[in-house]
């Protein structure tokens, strides 16, 4: 029995354990439940909302997208006003948009100029394996690789790309390198005069010079870093500090937002009004949903219709709210108080009036359950899948093309893990038993805690192996991930 | 009332001696479930008899292996723990409620979707079973082994330090006896409240002793005249 604690069972009242020499208070006081105040970076900026540049198209080609993307060192501001040493796709953080169209075929030159190795996944695209980015093909320094792909039918959507080497992940995001993908419907439903914003939502911590404070995995801060993620105290939005969102009085705005944060898990509100929630990680619901307040788990995107309900000249903010995603032994301190992202600046009436929007967006076609080949249980707990970490050279599911499969993920700890699959999206059935009530593409779901989720998937195209793993960046490159492998049908045996 | 009073007298069962235990479990009355391999029944009886005579129940559950709720984990508040000073002046910092955590087999709330050998590691090193790979630890050497590099401690009061001492084969049959001879009992007990290093600066070898133990005898002992 640990002799240092002194310990007391409430319904006694009385002690069990009295040895008095504490130093496991000083120990346990030291370290930073306290979360460190971003009050040094709180500068509220004037700037209005910038959009990433878009990668230029270099193909004539009709139908082909073909654009030079590069990964290298920077000197940039990460955080605004201190230019420091950072990594950057195209020398800008957030990266260049690659923008696209359902049906496109898409070539990425791609340099990495790191002086490290990497790869560039391309969060949720359907796409062929040796494509997909992931740690098992990693592209050296100095070396080229083309990323050749077509974008699916039916796939319209926000979508991103990122790092995703072995154990170096949440390294090369905290050092600049994330970016938004769009790609698009020519028949899109909703109205196309609708102004578009894209919000690519990251935080970061920082040392007093403005490069990343990346903490020493045997410090404290290292440890909770290791628990929790690595949950940064500044909040930018396309790299901006506390942008500035200029919106006409009756205007409605379609905002595609996407959370690239390593941890953090955004409770996206609008204090004052409410929200219509049109599409997530896939695309578009097929009608809209009214919400006061969304969940954003790390990696996942969401498309919103902000409406312009204020007079000119008002102001509202765009907010993350308090949510408990952690762990009871590292929640920070901090964790119940909301934080503004950017701010929405009434300038004038529209002289337009909004455009009518669809109340049906679209068809959403459930994946069909009567012929499901697997039922899968996969267990999340703290680091581990399965009570398992990752190993490279293992295969932990094993399908064939053109099964459907039904995956429960079953969280039994006390910490939300964002649960993810690689090329293939999947529906939600239920959680808790509870049925989704709305259906729609996912590539990520954030399974809460002692949460059970129960997704369907249609592996229908593309064999190989696959990544699955919490999107939490810190678990992840701590071997919380595992390989699904899907083979080839069988071959019909000759009558 | 004194604070040695205090402990409960039920805790002095620990004291039991083990040859007793064991022949409990060798002359125990014979399987009456027919297709039962008679040595895994006897491993779950011996498991049984060690999780009674260490008052496993004490704090997670139960009055007896008849009682309703036996080794659910805690139903009421007053039956948490309050760990550090404010186990003295409750509104002394820090504080942490630790809970006696469900025993039985349901895969919720329970251990059901932990293996026998996570259960074992947790008794033998004291390690979180949620946050420990189902893996066979060779090495009491952080990172070593597969000892984790940051290991994560279960919760105090928990005493594992001295029950690391049982056999292996003892361990192994209260997580027999805890996997395979418990119903599963939905009880969601709040997880344990602790320091973000897991307790892990509180049971060093300084602290808590060597495992396995000096040989007999060290300086303090001597062999039987």
């Amino acid at each position: 029995m640990p002799r240092q604690l002194r310990v007391v069972r409430k319904s006694l009242g009385l002690t069990l354990l009295t040895l008095l020499a504490s130093s496991a208070f000083l120990r346990a006081s030291a370290p930073a439940r306290h979360w460190p105040s971003a009050g040094r970076f709180a500068g509220v900026s004037a700037d209005t909302l910038t959009m990433p540049v878009v990668l230029k198209n270099i193909s004539t080609v009709p139908g082909t997208v073909e654009v030079n993307l590069s990964a290298g060192p920077a000197r940039l501001a990460l955080l605004p006003g201190h230019v420091t040493n950072a990594y950057a796709y195209n020398g800008s953080v957030p990266g260049p948009t690659l923008e696209v169209h359902e049906g496109d075929h898409v070539i990425i030159h791609f340099h990495n100029d790191l002086p490290e190795p990497t790869t560039i996944h391309w969060h949720g695209l359907h796409i062929p394996a040796a494509m997909d980015g992931s740690p098992l093909r990693p592209i050296g320094a100095g070396k080229r690789y083309d990323y050749v792909f077509t974008i699916p039918r039916g796939s319209a959507g926000t979508y991103w790309y990122h790092p995703h080497p072995d154990v170096r992940t949440g390294y090369q995001m905290a050092m600049g390198l994330f970016g938004a993908i769009i790609v698009r419907d020519p028949k899109d439903p909703l109205p196309a005069s609708l102004p578009e914003k894209l919000l690519v939502l990251s935080d970061n911590r920082f040392k007093p010079d403005g490069s990343p404070d990346i903490s020493d995995p045997n410090s404290t801060q290292g440890e909770i870093d290791q628990e929790n993620g690595r949950e940064g105290n500044v909040l930018l939005v396309n790299g901006q500090l506390s942008p500035v969102i200029n919106i006409r009085s009756g205007e409605t705005q379609r905002w595609r937002v996407i959370n690239v944060s390593a941890a953090r898990i955004y409770r996206l509100a609008i204090p004052g009004q409410t929200l219509l929630h049109v599409g997530d990680d896939g695309g578009l619901f097929e009608r809209p949903r009214e919400v006061n307040d969304i969940l954003l788990a790390n990696s996942e995107r969401l498309e919103l219709l902000v409406r312009g309900t204020r007079p000119p000249g008002s102001r509202a903010s765009l907010q993350t709210l308090p949510y408990d995603r952690y762990d009871p032994h590292t929640r920070p301190e901090s964790w119940d108080v909301a934080r503004d992202l950017l701010s929405l600046r009434y300038v004038d009436a529209s002289s337009q009036p909004s455009p009518a929007l669809p109340s049906r967006m679209r068809t959403v076609v459930p994946i069909d359950t009567t012929h499901v080949l697997h039922h899968r249980v996969l267990v999340l707990s703290q680091g581990l899948i399965n009570g398992r970490t990752m190993d490279m050279n293992r295969v932990d599911i094993r399908s064939r093309l053109g099964a459907t499969e039904i995956w429960q993920i079953e969280n039994v700890v006390t910490m939300d893990h964002p649960f993810h699959l690689h090329g293939f999206q999947f529906q939600i059935l239920d959680r808790d038993g509870v049925p989704e009530p709305y259906r729609s593409w996912k590539d990520v779901v954030n399974v809460r805690k002692h949460q059970t989720v129960r997704v369907v998937v249609r592996f229908d195209d593309f064999p190989g192996k696959w990544m699955f793993h919490c999107h939490i960046l810190d678990h992840e490159d701590h071997g919380m991930m595992g390989i699904l492998e899907i083979q080839p049908p069988r071959p019909r045996r000759k009558s | 009332m004194t604070i040695s009073s205090s402990i409960r007298f039920r805790h002095l069962i620990w004291l039991a001696p083990l040859g007793a235990v064991l022949a409990l479990a060798a002359f125990g009355p014979a399987s009456s479930s027919r297709g039962v391999d008679p040595g895994a029944r006897a491993q779950l009886m011996l498991g049984r008899s060690l999780v009674l005579n260490h008052d496993c129940g004490g704090c997670h559950g139960g009055a007896d292996p008849g009682a309703p709720g036996w080794l659910a984990g805690m139903t009421r508040p007053e039956q948490e723990f309050l760990i550090g000073p404010c186990a003295f002046n409750t509104s002394a910092k820090p504080c942490f409620h630790t809970r006696p955590r469900n025993l039985t087999p349901d895969n919720a709330t329970g251990l059901g979707r932990f293996s026998e050998r996570q259960i074992f590691n947790a008794l033998r090193f004291g390690l979180r079973p949620e946050d420990t790979p189902d893996v066979s630890i060779t090495s009491m050497t952080q990172g070593k082994g597969n000892f984790p590099l940051h290991p994560h401690y279960l919760a105090p009061p928990m005493p594992w330090p001295g029950w690391r001492y049982m056999s292996d084969a003892e361990l192994r049959a209260v997580a027999a006896y805890l996997k395979r001879g418990l119903k599963p009992v939905a009880n969601k007990v709040p997880d344990s409240e602790g320091p973000p290093d897991f307790w892990a600066s509180e049971y060093t070898v300084d602290k808590i002793g060597r495992y396995p133990a000096p040989a007999f005898p060290t300086t303090n002992e001597m062999e039987p005249k």
